[in-house]
């Protein structure tokens, strides 16, 4: 079956279905798609061997790094992280089903010094094997101790769960536990640089702000967006004023990537409504830009992912509102589409080789 | 047959090499500056978020736009004429993916993913539409088998063409639907359904050892994995309910557990080899894909051990299993670490790739929202324990007893 080297060929039964031409001008010196290349293709080690030969990359490097492609040593470092959180996990929801079950027969005292003594243990661990601070990234010590930590945190909520409910110590002022444990967490997190502790400190200060106002006699769903963008405000705030002194900066993304998300969510809600949706879908506007100004500068494409889905559904649930003919509407679905793919095509051109 | 070059796809990995061995400081910057310009692929490809966006918004005009079509041209038309068009859309949809790859040179760009992911759909639903619309017994046609055969082989085809690795995933889903029309009994179609996987696992084993370190490693790695945990699903009893997808595809209703004790106990017995030997497999080949299905499979097998011998579950025992992960883990770490070197047989637990930090990053953050939510209890209203407890946020301290 001929074909010439820079078309695609398709066959059906044989014979040629169609034939593309595929090559652009500015194509010529790289590798193609025609598949009479198949064959003169070189493997990574191939390829190592000709850096070698060139000097690329020196005798030592070559050694290494074909040794390393052909997965010689094999990690397992992944594997074991997931073994240790699958474990964590699995053992706090052991525990809780254990205590909610058994809570009755065990007794308060035993159920508390148990979690207490777990915990404390966790701690002890955490604070004696601990590296010394250091506003930079600093690596776990161990492969364990992030999990031992997560663990703790993970306990202290059980047990503090079960300190409210079954001796109801603060009245069920639960808000108070979240602030609590949000400042533990944060403390934690910032301590001993874990991210899993850091996101469970960002779950429940949000879950601090929900809290706080369905304590409210007067709440509805714009009051709840007003503080979720208080919420935003302060965690994006506080993360940037961190990462602007240099502490622990890693943890900027995860900040923002929370706070983006919130953001959206809060403010489409506003652009839902039926009234007064008007500074809300100013505000969306205004985040969209600035999620995709962000991204694109600091070639972070999740924000301009954000931007993209989040700002389509919510200029499209506003301009749908006063569409009533199915035609209509999937004819503007169709347009828009066109022009959002057509406008991140663009995007894409200029940023997405670099993954 | 595939659609891209070996070459371009090989050019790639090497790019994606050289990118990780740069992140983690084993070539200095000039070299990098120079691999790079060696590993020119010509094929446009885009980070992740780019291409579920732009799958995303494929989906919406495709979708749209055949919509629109059927609102204008067909509404008030026949299933035949729809199914007919529906098969009509698929050709052009699956066209268009091969079009767009071969005219603009996409890699894993969201585009051709969702037009090939269309063009299956449309298939099997023209096909379902066009022959078998109006057909309400309550037993299946015969030929009726032909949708899931037919949607499964295409699947298999764009995985080939395009290998896109959810293709296969597709295809291994299509799979579970055919034994319910050809038999009733129900150990017949965990038979039948393992039967199906096993030969494509030998077909993928033996075409893999002839691609170790290339391009197309990964790809028969995946499907390797797959097909091992197809396997495992189909022969673990409490795990998969063959019923159910037969339920939703025919309307004919089936009694459950109807299995023999002897097929039963010799599941049982498969259900505790096959972790080991998958595992056997993926340390002997060195394969991440096979070691975390067979360590699946495993810890699947745990769940799985006590419903199956009729014994009573404890509250304990999600416990005693994560003492179980954490001491293998651990023990594996020091076994491996004590070795010269930190290498024991060629394994360490040491990290070796920056892509292992960056999952780990990006999976701790993540994991940290969404676990508390997940393992602490719900309130105890009655004596039925249920997973999922715990408000929004809080870390799951919100959760009652």
């Amino acid at each position: 079956m001929p074909s010439e080297p820079n078309q695609l060929a398709v066959f059906w039964r044989g014979k040629p279905f169609w034939n593309v031409r595929w090559v652009d001008s500015q194509a010529d010196n790289v590798d193609t798609l025609s598949m009479s290349e198949n064959k003169t293709s070189m493997t990574i080690l191939t390829r190592l061997g000709r850096w070698k030969e060139q000097g690329a990359i020196s005798p030592e490097q070559h050694a290494l790094l074909a040794s390393l492609s052909r997965r010689e040593p094999f990690s397992l470092f992944l594997e074991l992280n997931i073994l240790l959180y699958a474990g964590v996990l699995a053992f706090v929801a052991g525990l809780g089903w254990t205590v909610t079950t058994w809570s009755q027969q065990l007794g308060d005292v035993v159920v508390l010094t148990v979690l207490s003594l777990i915990l404390a243990a966790c701690l002890w661990y955490c604070f004696s094997r601990g590296p010394a601070w250091s506003p930079a990234e600093t690596p776990a010590p161990s492969l364990i101790f992030d999990y031992v930590l997560y663990l703790g945190s993970l306990v202290w909520c059980v047990e503090l769960a079960y300190l409210e409910k079954q001796l109801h110590v603060l009245s069920g002022q639960w808000d108070l536990y979240l602030l609590a444990t949000a400042i533990l967490f944060f403390f934690l997190a910032y301590c001993f640089d874990n991210r899993f502790v850091l996101s469970l400190a960002l779950s429940s200060l949000a879950g601090w702000f929900g809290l706080t106002i369905s304590h409210w006699p007067y709440h509805q769903d714009s009051a709840y967006r007003q503080y979720a963008l208080l919420y935003c405000l302060l965690v994006g705030g506080g993360g940037a004023f961190l990462q602007h002194r240099g502490l622990k900066s890693h943890f900027f993304g995860t900040y923002l990537n929370v706070v983006a998300n919130i953001l959206f969510w809060a403010v489409l809600s506003g652009v839902f409504d039926r009234q007064d949706y008007g500074s809300w879908f100013v505000a969306l506007l205004i985040a969209c830009g600035a999620s995709l100004a962000w991204g694109l500068t600091r070639r972070q494409f999740a924000f301009v992912a954000y931007a993209a889905v989040y700002g389509y559904v919510g200029v499209s649930s506003l301009l749908l509102r006063t569409f009533n003919d199915t035609t209509a509407v999937l004819t503007y679905f169709v347009i828009t589409g066109v022009a959002m793919l057509v406008g991140l095509i663009l995007i894409a051109r200029r940023f997405g080789r670099s993954e | 047959m595939r659609l891209y070059s070996a070459s371009a796809e090989e050019t790639l990995r090497a790019r994606k090499f050289v990118k990780d061995w740069a992140a983690e400081s084993r070539i200095d910057g000039v070299q990098n500056q120079r691999l790079e310009q060696e590993t020119v692929s010509g094929l446009r490809t885009t980070n992740i978020f780019l291409r579920l966006v732009f799958f995303f918004f494929t989906v919406i005009i495709v979708g749209a736009t055949v919509g629109l079509f059927f609102e204008v041209f067909l509404s008030g038309s026949s299933q035949q004429t729809v199914g007919i068009f529906l098969l009509i859309f698929s050709i052009v949809c699956y066209a268009a993916a091969e079009v767009v790859v071969s005219q603009f040179r996409l890699y894993r760009f969201g585009i051709e993913e969702a037009l090939a992911v269309f063009s299956v759909g449309f298939l099997c639903a023209g096909i379902e539409i066009a022959f078998f619309s109006g057909y309400y017994s309550s037993q299946p046609r015969g030929d009726q088998f032909l949708i899931p055969l037919v949607g499964s082989v295409f699947s298999l085809w764009i995985w080939h063409r395009f290998g896109l690795w959810y293709a296969f995933l597709a295809a291994m889903i299509f799979a579970p639907f055919l034994p319910g029309y050809w038999t009733s009994s129900h150990a017949a179609q965990h038979m039948i359904v393992a039967m199906v996987y096993s030969l494509g696992l030998i077909w993928i084993a033996a075409v893999r050892s002839g691609h170790r370190y290339d391009y197309l490693e990964d790809a028969y790695s995946l499907a390797e994995a797959l097909l091992w945990f197809g396997i495992y699903l189909a022969l673990n009893l409490k795990l998969s309910s063959l019923d159910l997808p037969a339920r939703w595809w025919s309307p004919v209703t089936r009694n459950a557990s109807e299995f023999s004790r002897s097929f039963y106990w010799a599941t049982w017995v498969l259900i505790w080899s096959l972790p080991a030997a998958i595992l056997a497999r993926g340390i002997r080949l060195k394969d991440r894909f096979v070691i975390a299905v067979g360590a699946i499979a495993a810890i699947l097998t745990f769940i799985c051990n006590k419903p199956y011998l009729g014994w009573q579950r404890h509250t304990w025992d999600p416990m005693l299993l994560g003492i179980l992960l954490t001491g293998v883990a651990l023990f594996t770490r020091r076994w491996l670490s004590r070795g010269p070197g930190g290498v024991r047989n060629g394994f360490t637990a040491a990290r070796l790739s920056g892509k292992d930090k960056h999952w780990m990053n990006a999976g701790s953050a993540v994991l940290g929202l969404i676990s508390p939510q997940s393992v602490t209890p719900r309130p105890q209203t009655n004596s039925d324990f249920r997973f999922g407890g715990g408000a929004s946020g809080g870390g799951g301290a919100s959760s009652d007893f």
